[in-house]
């Protein structure tokens, strides 16, 4: 297999307004190939495109827009890991030799239909996905004794840090108390612990070895690769775990190479608090008993190491950019480009992007 | 409407499985998930145990498993708050998309 590296990357502010995706993405992508040294459209023969917007043929209609004629272009959805499996594609197409240079677009409009899963009869009436996340919440909170203020900090933490995200759907500072006393979804989650469906793009280009010497001079190497899917209704999980990333994530350790002690910097998907204190689990970070200690420890010391950009709590989640917009977080931090939000010393990286509470996990490795 | 769609309607929770291997399928599909023979339908015992619940403004709701090991989010009526474990009565209809509640028995 050949190597394949993020030679560029660029993205849109997120936003809780509808916005027009076909402009979304333009943007994105126009911001992409100008992140470049010297990037020509004939270069780039793949464009693939990860939205839940049911609008057709966005490939095609990107790569007219951007002046180029690719080989391959098609869309990909994957609920809220969508970004992701679009990038793990790009990769295969690739590391094949099917495709030298690929710019992977993610989009969501933040009032797209697209995004609720209606085949998962087993959900009844109560599809939206507050429900599984307060059923994840109370049963960590039965299990492992966590508290409401360490879920609470989760929060608090991941808006602290995305304060100093330029593409953050909100820049403002939460306290613990702050996310503690926001409004009552459920008896198990505050507004503030949900992440927010947001519009927003965000765009990167992916290169072989060959191609990312002429185009970067700091590619940033995808070394590991796990994917697994579980099943598609939440209800057959097992509620204080997600199998799914567990799994994903040996593979890509295995994969890098790496053990989860190696990881500097990681993104991880915290549709909910919860879901932060479970992946970091998951991952082999810390443990589910520990998780919310472990949480406080980096609050406490501000250090940014779980969630650097804020996390979907703290940035928002247009579910199609997601996943992308977490892997350019990881690529800055890698090329040591963060600004106020940049870690010391990071080597290696990590993204966690999952689906429908967990049946789906996507886990990329990237070095520098 | 499917099959399964017009019994909730008629208030029947139907559970669909694999004449051949027994293994129940849920959600319900017309071909079994592990050896691809088709399925058929018997009738729930509509009687389950709560796994996990929460309140959403005055209403439970929860994670409850039915007959075979069926897991299904609903609302939850009790007029106390509901235990882990505790046996609840399933009533279905069907409205656009399924809609299961369940009762805590002896409430």
């Amino acid at each position: 297999m050949n190597k394949v590296a993020i030679v560029g990357t660029g993205q849109t502010k997120f936003s809780k307004d509808d916005s027009d995706i076909e402009k979304l993405l333009f943007e994105s992508s126009s911001k992409c190939i100008q992140s470049m040294n010297d990037c020509d459209s004939k270069d780039i023969d793949g464009v693939l495109v990860s939205t839940n917007n049911n609008s057709k043929y966005l490939g095609a209609i990107l790569s007219e827009t951007m002046g180029i004629q690719p080989k391959i272009s098609h869309s990909i959805e994957h609920l809220c890991s969508s970004g992701t499996n679009a990038i793990i594609s790009a990769y295969a197409y690739i590391s094949s030799g099917l495709s030298d240079v690929i710019l992977v677009s993610g989009v969501e409009s933040a009032t797209n239909p697209g995004q609720i899963l209606e085949w998962d009869k087993s959900r009844g009436a109560l599809e939206h996905p507050i429900y599984w996340g307060s059923m994840l919440t109370k049963s960590h909170k039965r299990k492992f004794q966590t508290t409401e203020e360490e879920l609470a900090i989760v929060s608090a933490k991941n808006h602290k840090q995305a304060m100093d995200n330029p593409f953050a759907y909100s820049n403002e500072a939460r306290t613990i108390s702050e996310v503690m006393n926001s409004k009552q979804i459920t008896d198990d989650l505050r507004i503030l612990d949900c992440s927010r469906s947001c519009s927003g793009s965000s765009s990167i280009l992916l290169a072989s070895e060959e191609r990312a010497k002429i185009l970067s001079e700091q590619p940033i190497w995808i070394t590991g690769i796990g994917q697994k899917t579980t099943s598609a209704s939440f209800t057959k999980n097992i509620l204080e775990e997600i199998e799914s990333t567990r799994i994903a994530a040996n593979l890509a350790y295995k994969m890098a190479k790496i053990e989860a002690k190696n990881i500097d910097v990681a993104e991880v998907h915290d549709a909910f608090s919860v879901c932060e204190l479970m992946a970091i689990s998951e991952l082999g970070i810390t443990s589910n008993e520990k998780s919310g200690e472990f949480v406080r420890n980096l609050f406490n010391t501000e250090n940014r190491m779980i969630n650097p950009r804020g996390g979907l709590i703290g940035a928002g989640h247009p579910l199609g950019a997601t996943g992308i917009s977490q892997t350019i977080e990881i690529t800055n931090q890698l090329q040591n480009k963060s600004n106020k939000r940049q870690i010391s010393n990071t080597k290696t990286g990590l993204i966690h992007n999952m689906s429908a509470a967990g049946t789906s996990s996507s886990i990329m490795v990237l070095q520098n | 409407m499917t099959f399964f769609e017009e019994q909730l309607e008629q208030g029947i929770f139907q559970i669909c499985y694999c004449r051949k291997c027994n293994y129940t399928i849920w959600p319900p599909k017309e071909i079994c998930h592990k050896c691809y023979s088709k399925s058929d339908w018997k009738k729930s015992t509509n009687i389950g145990k709560i796994l996990e619940f929460s309140k959403k403004a005055s209403m439970y709701f929860g994670l409850i498993e039915i007959d075979n090991g069926i897991r299904i989010l609903g609302d939850i009526s009790s007029t106390s708050t509901p235990k882990i474990g505790q046996s609840v009565r399933m009533n279905v209809s069907f409205n656009s998309k399924p809609n299961y509640s369940f009762i805590v028995e002896n409430n």
